[in-house]
């Protein structure tokens, strides 16, 4: 009964107008960067963070959270007609989605992907609003032990899902933990790693950070090459999937929004890893898997709604633990942040109006996307001509306004180039940037956890054992850290291994 | 890996150097650690934390050049091989540009030129289309930003903007 009073009130603040047109124009861009590629979530967050600033908190959190799913079911567009994915968690769609629209069977694509979507983002958000409270209130238990070992866990996790050499992935954390601490210490307010400039004073951003690593280095790595595009230029007809398509397609939505949700809440996890995940679930039932990668249904319903699921649940760390499960959700800390607000045990309880409004809003943003990636597919196709010589300076553009308009300063735009040359050599190396920008955002707390755990503890290094969740999570992070040493789990990384880079 | 297109004690590889810099940066960052002060076990200070970072740094780094030194790697030149890696460093030349030019210029007169290069240096867009995407985006955009939002941007010493 709790509940459906507390989705009552938090619908009452979703339909407030200024709510509606904040979570439309959050689903209207996230569709766009998802589309467009180049340009993906994690980037738009960071250029709009200062934007939110401009309105309520509910406004701003209720559009950045539209631009996260919202870029998930765009993103399924690009990888279906053009064979690139909008963004990282539509890879997996390219490859039995854009074989499926060479059959001319791309309308069945496109509608089983949005409408395996919605269901995906609806049971992720009943699930959320049934499982958020609950799990929140077991969490005001936690303390500082139990903190720092979730984000020691949080960092493992994604280390271990990313792509290549794991000791890099972890280098790129450590080096992330440092760029957090520059500034002034919380606990002593003594200037960490300033080198006397007071612009650093207060320490990096974390959107110059983002848009140099994300942005300008996506920019320049496809300025590298002369980007094709094989476009789907056949006119897009019959979206709903027929009673055959419905019946193949049924079982893996279902498992796909299951298994996608609970990836979702995992530290560490997310869309990405969801998606890769289902299609190797999809593959490994299918009693005819050599179907997958010419065209099978199950390949395209499957991964779409496990990265939708993922979305959704990956809310769930960040609104009960304040701790962001991956680097979107981590943007979305910001967004908290700016607007003095801290996501945790006692959101819900303290400020129920804005958790619940979020939540609403999300079902809403639900029903948008639905009705923005059906009848309106043909405008997004449209805008998948236009070139890439075009886009990128514009990007750029958007890119430095952003960066300005975060803090108004020049010095901001500099750190922001640096980043994006330092992106550059990163990717061309083989090194990962959603760990180090993970580990950016979670160094002070990492730290503040630490520092404070020891204090309490009288330097009792057994507390972090002693208390089971601390224990239980310090002991998944060495079994990941140690796991890539034995050949079994080696392998079964190399699979699950992702590119966090759009 | 394969043996026959790597040589395995391979010293010029990119990997090695990657991991070489990891491990300089490790080492300023417990050297930046132990300036700050450590403190104890019970009392950690500023240092403390920046310290065991910099030591799990240097581990890390050292792991990387162990794999580069006895497994190999590929060459600085062969990750660009086959690229046109003269079009990343004018996209860095023209933003440095732009961002030297940015206070003294103000926005209007430092983003037009920078569009208007990019524009025309990568993958050349037909001066029609190039002049007016220049010209019209950084004006919509300043408009946008300085009439609805209220937001200041640079105006330069020309006062522009």
């Amino acid at each position: 009964m709790d509940v459906l009073l507390n989705v009552a009130q938090g619908f009452g603040v979703a339909l407030q107008p200024v709510n509606l047109l904040y979570c439309f124009i959050g689903v209207f861009i996230g569709t766009l960067v998802g589309v467009l590629p180049g340009i993906g979530p994690i980037s738009a967050m960071s250029l709009l963070l200062p934007i939110t600033l401009s309105g309520t908190p509910e406004s701003g959190i209720i559009m950045m959270a539209g631009i996260y799913y919202g870029s998930m079911y765009g993103g399924s567009t690009t990888s279906i007609l053009v064979n690139i994915p909008g963004e990282a968690a539509s890879v997996v769609t390219c490859i039995d989605g854009h074989q499926m629209a060479k059959q001319g069977r791309a309308g069945p694509a496109l509608g089983i992907s949005a409408l395996g979507s919605f269901i995906a983002g609806t049971f992720s958000l009943v699930a959320l609003m049934l499982i958020a409270p609950s799990l929140a209130s077991v969490a005001i238990a936690f303390g500082p032990a139990e903190y720092f070992s979730l984000m020691v866990l949080g960092l493992v996790v994604l280390t271990f899902l990313t792509q290549g050499s794991m000791a890099k992935a972890l280098l790129m954390a450590c080096i992330g933990i440092v760029l957090g601490l520059i500034g002034l210490d919380s606990i002593t307010a003594q200037p960490r790693l300033t080198f006397g400039r007071l612009e650093l004073i207060d320490g990096i951003g974390l959107v110059p950070v983002v848009m140099g690593l994300f942005g300008i280095a996506e920019v320049l790595i496809n300025t590298e090459q002369v980007i094709k595009r094989d476009i789907i230029n056949a006119r897009i007809t019959q979206l709903l999937p027929n009673k055959t398509d419905w019946k193949a397609s049924a079982g893996p939505v279902a498992r796909g929004t299951i298994l996608g949700f609970f990836l979702g809440i995992l530290p560490g996890g997310g869309a990405v890893v969801a998606s890769f995940a289902s299609y190797a679930l999809e593959k490994r039932l299918s009693r005819t898997p050599e179907r997958f990668g010419n065209g099978a249904i199950e390949g395209v319903a499957g991964p779409e709604s496990a990265n939708n699921a993922a979305a959704g649940g990956a809310f769930i760390p960040l609104m009960t633990l304040g701790i962001p499960p991956n680097v979107v959700m981590a943007l979305l800390l910001g967004a908290f942040v700016i607007h003095g607000l801290q996501p945790g045990p006692l959101l819900i309880t303290q400020n129920p109006g804005l958790f619940w409004g979020i939540v609403a809003s999300m079902y809403i943003g639900n029903v948008m996307l639905l009705v923005l990636n059906l009848p309106l597919i043909g405008m997004w196709v449209q805008l998948l001509k236009l070139p890439y010589n075009i886009l990128f300076p514009l990007i750029i553009l958007f890119t430095i306004i952003g960066v300005y308009c975060s803090s108004n300063n020049v010095f901001d735009v500099y750190i922001m180039i640096a980043f994006g040359v330092i992106g550059y050599f990163m990717r061309k190396l083989g090194y990962e940037p959603a760990p180090l920008v993970l580990a950016f955002v979670l160094g002070p707390m990492l730290e503040n956890n630490l520092r404070k755990s020891l204090i309490l503890s009288q330097g009792d290094l057994l507390t972090f054992v002693q208390r089971p969740i601390s224990a239980a999570c310090l002991a998944l992070a060495v079994v990941l850290l140690v796991g890539p040493l034995l050949p079994s789990l080696r392998r079964k990384r190399e699979l699950v291994a992702l590119d966090e880079g759009a | 890996m394969n043996g026959q297109t790597k040589a395995p004690s391979r010293l010029n590889n990119s990997e090695l150097w990657g991991g070489l810099i990891g491990f300089g940066l490790g080492v300023f960052v417990i050297w930046s650690g132990l300036k700050l002060k450590l403190g104890s076990i019970n009392d950690p200070g500023s240092g403390y934390v920046l310290f065991y970072t910099g030591v799990l740094m240097c581990v890390f780094a050292v792991t990387i050049i162990v794999a580069a030194i006895t497994e190999g790697g590929p060459t600085f030149g062969s990750r660009w091989e086959g690229t046109r890696w003269t079009k990343p460093l004018l996209v860095i030349g023209c933003l440095t540009a732009f961002a030297v030019a940015l206070d003294p210029l103000g926005f209007l007169l430092s983003s037009i030129p920078l569009l208007l290069l990019l524009l025309r240096v990568i993958d050349p867009v037909r001066w029609t289309l190039a002049i007016p995407i220049a010209v019209f985006a950084p004006l919509g955009v300043w408009w946008v930003l300085k009439r609805m939002l209220l937001i200041q941007l640079p105006s330069g010493i020309f006062e522009i903007g």
